[in-house]
């Protein structure tokens, strides 16, 4: 893995096993308007990866093409060797996907969302209830297994969605915004239940607005207007584009190896953090967009929506 | 990395068997996802109730309102021509709210978990025609529970008959509904499906009026001959003591361009013995129309969940 930042890593062919997810100079245009421009990333498997940027800088959209829902316009992307254009369904089965808002039936119970999952999924029926009994309890709802979604606090949903998206035994975790619109409690005890993935060793690449989170992860890649502008450990970072403010022996390299603070993310840490390190990289300016169709239709969606008719 | 690395179990111990499927139908998908409507439809009190109330409404209260000034249509009262109109009425709402619940779906709902998974769209798609026809089949036989009250006796061929029309009739509108909810953007309620969508069907099917035959009128039970003859002066057929239905031609082209008219007709052949339009023509649209809508649904969710 190389620490510079913009285009790191070539694709290394397919007997390049290595990387749980292979980007190389990917990029969505709409029109003329260019989302994401010539991204390349080499993550290996195992590693916790945080994409972190301002609105619109095209963390989702990048996040959509490496999950087979957005084709990309130029470049290509592999996960665990499967090219996500060319071979979507295979790369499906290895990725488990937690979406910025929920994506339940909140008129169904826990446990019939859970089963439907394993159904779209493959997964026999005799292993289903023994999975989604596993999965409940990790999630810390088995005694809610039974209640419809829509009764549940964002938390629960979150809990749950995190669940399901490891119940089909997946390789690589995707999660956009995980903690967004969490209370403290509900973010620390999510964080924990991500925490213990990585435990595990699983590989996640998850987009965030929450700098201490970022922090917290193995590597961060910063994107701004589209592109990414750097990439490095967060020390590394916090050396590189931190200014003088330092909190010293931050070489890079030394962070690699244990040097990451791998527990809870502790917002009140030292001096110079990331969020230097952001505002250096993407500037003070204020990122306002125009409410899109879909920003309508979930503000309605809150204001008791669909329920209301 | 091998095939055997991949489908190692994860932390719940699931081995991934794949899904079995044919031609892109895999029978567990679609039942899923049946199931899955079926659940909300049942969970959905207000739905179940506005079937009763519409019912009411039309059949009762329309029924016998206006029933007292139009005597009889073709030998049938007021409330026993639109009883097949008020089952049509209940299917369109059904069909409709089950399928433009898709837009929710796609936005803020399950949809795109289910995108990102690798069960065939197709079979999703056909599970969602299969429960919208399934509770328009519910939602519309309703009206049928009124049956006895409004004098029509339903014979076991009649009722399997018109059970088999509203499926199609069901199976149809929600493939339409689907069609329609792939081309919004957003929603914010159901008011303009129901002005736009439904109402328009609705009165432009023959269900509440007949398209040619012989009504009957309060207070003309005896037309004197003078006006009888001055009346076919000016085109109006006074026959007994009814008027001779002629719609404008306008109208009926718009009658005759409306599917639902059809299978409306076949629906009240079933039901009363009495059809307008030509049997042949009803047959062809009731079966025809649902699977050339399905195709077109099943390509337009295809399109729209596709990678982009």
């Amino acid at each position: 893995m190389s620490p510079a930042g913009g285009a790191t890593t070539v694709m290394g062919g397919p007997r390049d096993d290595q990387a749980a997810i292979l980007a190389d100079r990917l990029g969505r245009r709409y029109g003329d308007v260019t989302a994401v421009e010539s991204v390349s990333l080499a993550i290996r498997p195992g590693e916790f990866f945080a994409l972190l940027g301002p609105n619109g800088a095209g963390k989702t959209t990048t996040l959509h093409m490496l999950t087979t829902m957005l084709r990309p316009t130029s470049g290509t992307a592999a996960v665990f060797g499967f090219d996500v254009a060319r071979q979507p369904h295979e790369v499906r089965r290895l990725l488990g996907m937690v979406f910025q808002d929920p994506a339940l039936d909140d008129r169904l119970t826990a446990r019939e969302n859970l089963e439907i999952h394993a159904v779209l999924y493959g997964i026999g029926r005799k292993e289903r209830e023994q999975v989604i009994d596993r999965a409940l309890g990790w999630a810390a709802l088995t005694e809610a297994r039974d209640r419809r979604v829509r009764s549940f606090s964002g938390g629960m949903k979150r809990r749950l969605e995190l669940a399901r998206a490891l119940t089909h035994s997946p390789k690589v975790l995707f999660l956009d915004e995980p903690t967004i619109g969490l209370d403290p409690q509900g973010r620390r005890n999510l964080w924990e239940h991500i925490d213990a993935l990585r435990e595990g060793g699983m590989t996640v690449l998850m987009t965030t607005h929450n700098l201490p989170e970022a922090e917290a992860c193995d590597r961060v890649g910063i994107m701004d207007a589209g592109r990414l502008v750097a990439v490095g450990t967060p020390r590394e970072l916090v050396a590189r584009h931190g200014g003088g403010a330092s909190d010293g022996g931050a070489e890079p390299g030394a962070a690699e190896h244990g040097g990451v603070d791998r527990r809870a993310p502790d917002p009140a840490r030292r001096g110079a953090d990331l969020e230097d390190v952001f505002i250096a990289l993407t500037g003070k300016q204020l990122r306002d967009e125009q409410a899109t169709a879909r920003d309508r239709l979930v503000s309605f969606a809150k204001r008791g929506g669909e329920h209301t008719r | 990395m091998s095939a055997a690395n991949r489908d190692a179990p994860g932390i719940f111990g699931a081995k991934a068997v794949g899904i079995r499927s044919w031609a892109g139908i895999a029978p567990a998908v679609v039942l899923v996802m049946w199931r899955r409507e079926m659940k909300r439809y049942l969970r959905d009190r207000s739905q179940i109730f506005g079937g009763f109330s519409r019912t009411v409404l039309w059949l009762v209260i329309l029924g016998y309102g206006l029933g007292a000034s139009l005597r009889e249509i073709e030998g049938y009262t007021y409330g026993q021509y639109i009883l097949p109109g008020v089952i049509v009425l209940n299917v369109l709402f059904a069909a409709l709210q089950c399928a433009i619940a898709l837009v929710w779906d796609r936005e803020v709902g399950l949809l795109r978990e289910v995108v990102v998974s690798p069960a065939p769209m197709f079979s999703v798609t056909l599970g969602k025609l299969l429960g919208g026809a399934t509770i328009s089949l519910i939602q519309g036989s309703i009206p049928l529970l009124f049956a006895p009250l409004i004098g029509v006796h339903l014979s076991v061929g009649g009722l399997l008959g018109a059970w088999g029309v509203i499926f199609c009739l069901g199976a149809f509108m929600t493939a339409v509904g689907v069609i329609i909810a792939t081309r919004l953007k957003t929603f914010e309620g159901f008011g303009s499906i129901s002005n736009g969508v439904i109402q328009p069907l609705y009165f432009l099917s023959g269900s509440i009026f007949p398209l040619r035959g012989v009504i009957g009128g309060v207070g003309f039970l005896d037309i004197p001959d003078q006006l009888r003859d001055e009346l076919r002066r000016i085109g109006v057929f006074a026959i007994g003591g009814g008027w001779v239905v002629q719609l404008p031609e306008w109208l009926k082209v718009l009658v005759y361009v409306n599917p639902v008219s059809y299978q409306l007709d076949l629906l009240r052949h079933a039901l009363l013995r009495f059809h307008q339009l030509p049997m042949i023509a009803d047959v062809l649209v009731t079966v025809l129309a649902p699977v050339l809508a399905a195709v077109v649904a099943a390509a337009l969710m295809r399109r729209m969940t596709a990678q982009r």
